[in-house]
């Protein structure tokens, strides 16, 4: 097996806020690669951030440990840890060129000024600025500032990368282009990355796999790919792109599969996923209960109402071409509202608001959690 | 054991990974121990305690005699007074400046006379108002009003209010200015007259500064000892000119120390409102994410007229107390022999040479120890948590807080014998200085690091730099247009402030401001307008040369800062 890169045991960190105990970050436990890239993804407060900077050393966990490349750094302080960490604001040091900027850290460790001028020059040059060495950060442009702090991170060739929503301060155009390119970077590097963002688009397009966190626990961990179609939780679900989450009653269980009641009459089979949260021999669907069926607006048809018992009937309540697709909002006989992409072609059956259709769901792309 | 873990990392990071900043602590404790809890207990035991034991028998001595009541009262009743008038002259500049269409010249001429007091000597403006309306004053001989007297609370009150209101401008312009312009144009766009905008938002949202104006105002009046000295006279007697005269006329420290503790409780008292009040912090935070930048609304015409005549004559007469000084400084004899002379000059270059160096001195290394002071105090105090910060905080400003009389009488009591016997010396007038005005310093140099984005500090150390590197290279440069700036204030303070060190003062180091006052009680007029001309002049150019180097130190990457909010404070 490849020796891990980073290696977080059972991390937590406790706050003391007034007379109130918070546990930003709750029993965390992760293997990170060598130049794996890994992003934390969740909602804002979920301790994501407190968790990168517990591998940076700016907090020291409350208890768990932390190892970098098989040495234990738990309570290492962060100077004498090598890692690379870029910050949201830049930090970039606002009295100092950028020369000076990018140099501070080879000329703290003490090296050489001829050495420092040639490694200084090339980690510019790999970032795309050329001839600013000069200049002050409040003469460079946002996007120019965070290719500073890049710089000078990846010039000190450093062990870790760490990346606090390194991307947030820029508008949404550069951003699309630093993602790219902050990647790509990464990869010709081959350096081991974490990355910290609250965009699920960021998370989906930069990582090899994606943590994503909820009140400071895991909730999942996983591919693009697994997490995208594989939630393991209705958390997850919810959090990545938009998926629609139907209450059913289930009447069937199978080895993996469940059949829940579809409101006018049918039923509907599909894959029952089991969260590693529970233990093997937990039992977590009951008959007669209500499971969740997670499925996602592209994995919905619209056809004309039909009489296929596996087809949902609905109601269509709005209706939105959008340019490559239509949109469209259905309520259920029971109440619930489901929404569905249709990829749009030319001489397609477009439904308008009242029109009563029927709903297939790709078995392939739909799940059941536990309600 | 999770609980345990938490303290873990704060409690002993202190004297194990950082044994810079521990030794530092235990340094600035030990300073302060005998520079500011050492005098107070001090004059705590003088006044309290009598043949060993606890007693009220000095302060009931001191109670009992009815003129030391009427002092009380006297102090009270002015800093209220000056308070208020203060506040509203204030008030009324800085509308003038921040809300009213007058000429760009005339507002620039209002920023530069009201910032004349806060470099002059406490004693100018009762010099020129004794010179104008004092006996044979000129304003007196020209009205042919025979019958006046400037001496008792209407002088003293006149003289104070022109010392202390430019306090009060500038914590109000800052609060005008920190705004947001678009509230003015909300309210001019839902149809409210210029007179209810200004009513209903300008006043409303200016009120924390007045509050803080009031509070600061009353306090230096409270503390204020040179005005009274010399335009209170016998009818107007304030607590602070009463312990002075106790101890220097009469030789009682008790009951010199028992009228100061008179004097303590409502300048604490204020001081503590004060910071309750501060650390609120309801601070408009200027982001310059605002949108787009509009101009205040301007004031009803009416009001901008009125406020312009006002201010107009303020600032005449200012300049007027000005121009007199400077005459006085050149003629023979005020108001009796009117003719020219350099005499007076002369005599402070030949007499007046030691106190200018002394003062020079003093004031140079009062400046640098007090910005070293103020920098570690301030980073402590803003970077770092540890238990006791609060009373750390408190300490460090508790000179500062208490009348300057207060702080000379605890001193001359604490350091008169062994083992710190400092009488006489020059460390007593230094550590008198530092550990009074460094408090501008500490409070800039807290602001600017909360300006400072920790994550600075953060990227230091991630890309491998010591803490200690870090703070040389990172820290302090980016804070020294703050320590500039407190160093300024510093300066000025320590060449202009007489009420704590007049009681330190000796034969072997004098200061300017004691031979001004001396030649005051003389009746050297003359004498003392040189004197104060001198030292305006060796603080204007010294303060030019230091706003220089703050210009110079920030021209790189921003702005200077401005002479805001708080950094003054009487």
């Amino acid at each position: 097996m490849k020796k891990s890169a980073l290696e977080l045991r059972d991390v937590t960190k406790i706050f003391q806020k007034g007379h109130e105990v918070v546990r930003a970050v709750d029993m965390v436990n992760l293997s990170v690669a060598e130049g794996e890239m890994v992003t934390f993804l969740g909602p804002s407060g979920c301790g994501k951030t407190t968790t990168l900077r517990m591998v940076a050393g700016f907090e020291l966990p409350s208890d768990g440990s932390i190892t970098i490349r098989g040495k234990d750094m738990t309570n290492t302080p962060v100077n004498r840890r090598q890692i690379g960490f870029v910050f949201q604001n830049y930090a970039l040091f606002p009295h100092m060129s950028v020369y000076n900027n990018v140099a501070y850290g080879l000329k703290a460790r003490g090296e050489k000024d001829s050495d420092i001028r040639l490694k200084v020059l090339s980690a510019l040059n790999l970032v795309g600025l050329v001839k600013t060495e000069n200049r002050y950060p409040s003469q460079l442009s946002g996007g120019e500032q965070q290719r500073v702090a890049l710089a000078r991170v990846i010039v000190m060739e450093p062990q870790l990368l760490l990346m606090d929503e390194p991307l947030s301060n820029l508008d949404a155009k550069l951003r699309l282009h630093m993602r790219t390119e902050i990647r790509k970077l990464q990869k010709k590097l081959g350096i081991t990355c974490l990355y910290v963002t609250h965009d699920q688009a960021e998370a989906l397009t930069m990582a090899d796999r994606i943590v994503v966190m909820n009140k400071g626990k895991v909730e999942q961990i996983g591919t693009p790919f697994e997490i995208y179609s594989n939630p393991q939780s209705l958390f997850v679900a919810d959090f990545i792109g938009h998926a629609n989450v139907i209450h059913l009653p289930v009447i069937s269980i199978g080895d993996d599969e469940i059949s829940v009641a579809i409101p006018d009459g049918g039923s509907f089979s599909a894959r029952a996923l089991k969260p590693h949260i529970y233990s093997a021999d937990d039992t977590i669907y009951h008959e007669g209960k209500n499971a969740a069926l997670i499925v996602r607006p592209e994995s919905v048809a619209v056809v004309k109402r039909d009489d296929d018992k596996t087809h949902f009937s609905a109601e269509v309540v709005s209706s939105i071409f959008v340019g490559s697709h239509m949109e469209y909002e259905l309520t259920l006989p029971n109440g619930d509202t489901v929404k569905a992409s249709v990829p749009f072609q030319s001489g397609m059956k477009i439904f308008d608001e009242g029109d009563e259709v029927s709903l297939i769901f790709d078995v392939s792309n739909s799940v059941f959690l536990p309600a | 054991m999770l609980e345990r873990n938490l303290h873990k990392p704060t409690r002993k990071s202190m004297m194990k990974s950082d044994p810079a900043l521990f030794s530092a602590m235990v340094a600035v404790w030990i300073s302060f121990a005998i520079f500011i809890f050492l005098p107070i207990l001090r004059l705590f035991m003088t006044t309290f305690v009598v043949e060993g034991t606890f007693s009220f028998v000095n302060m009931s001595e001191v109670m009992g005699k009815s003129y030391h009541i009427k002092a009380l009262y006297g102090s009270l009743i002015l800093a209220t007074a000056v308070s208020i008038s203060g506040t509203i002259l204030g008030y009324l500049f800085a509308l003038a400046v921040t809300r009213t269409s007058l000429p760009k010249v005339f507002k620039i001429l209002l920023g530069g006379v009201t910032i004349l007091p806060l470099i002059s000597p406490p004693f100018t403006s009762s010099i020129s108002l004794t010179l104008a309306l004092g006996p044979n004053g000129m304003l007196l001989k020209a009205f042919g009003i025979g019958d006046f007297s400037i001496y008792g609370f209407l002088g003293t009150w006149i003289s104070e209010t022109l010392t202390y209101f430019p306090v009060a401008f500038m914590v109000i312009t800052a609060i005008l200015n920190t705004m947001s312009a678009n509230l003015d144009d909300a309210a001019l766009s839902l149809g409210a007259s210029r007179w209810r905008m200004f009513r209903t938002i300008t006043i409303p949202l200016s009120i924390p500064g007045i509050g803080n104006s009031i509070l600061l105002l009353f306090g230096a009046s409270l503390a204020d000892f040179a005005t009274p000295l010399i335009l209170g006279g016998h009818s107007f007697p304030v607590l602070p000119t009463e312990a002075y005269l106790m101890i220097t006329g009469m030789f009682d420290l008790r009951g010199g120390a028992s009228l100061s503790f008179l004097l303590l409780v409502p300048a604490l008292f204020v001081f503590l409102i004060q910071r309750l009040l501060m650390g609120k912090k309801s601070f408009v935070s200027v982001t310059g994410k605002n949108g787009a930048r509009t101009e205040f609304a301007k004031l009803p015409t009416e009001l901008s007229v009125v406020i312009g005549i006002i201010c107009t004559i303020v600032v005449a007469f200012i300049l007027y107390l000005y121009a007199i000084i400077l005459w006085g400084s050149f003629v023979e004899v005020w108001s009796v022999n009117n003719s020219f002379t350099l005499r007076h000059y002369g005599y402070v270059f030949k007499h007046g040479k030691k106190a200018i160096t002394d003062t020079l001195l003093i004031a140079f290394l009062s400046t640098v120890i007090g910005s070293v002071l103020a920098v570690v105090i301030g980073y402590i105090v803003q970077r770092k948590k540890f238990i006791g910060k609060r009373f750390f905080e408190f300490s460090s400003l508790l000179n500062y807080a208490l009348p300057g009389t207060v702080v000379g009488i605890a001193y001359i009591i604490a350091f008169n014998e062994r083992p710190i016997l400092l009488t006489g010396t020059l460390s007593i007038l230094v550590a008198a200085y530092v550990f009074r005005y460094y408090a501008t310093g500490i409070r800039s140099v807290i602001a600017s690091l909360e300006q400072i984005d920790p994550a600075l500090e953060e990227a230091s150390l991630s890309l491998g730099a010591s803490s200690t590197r870090t703070f040389t290279h990172i820290t302090i440069p980016l804070i020294i247009p703050a320590v500039l700036a407190g160093m300024r204030y510093l300066f000025i303070h320590c060449m202009t402030a007489i009420s704590a060190t007049i009681f330190l003062v000796s034969v072997r180091w004098t200061l300017l401001t004691t031979r001004i006052l001396e030649s005051m009680t003389e009746l050297q007029f003359s004498q003392a307008s040189a004197f104060s001309i001198v030292l305006i002049l060796i603080v204007f150019i010294a303060d030019a040369i230091m706003f220089y180097l703050l210009k110079l130190s920030t021209a790189k990457y921003h702005k200077p800062q401005e002479i805001t909010n708080e950094k003054i404070g009487a």
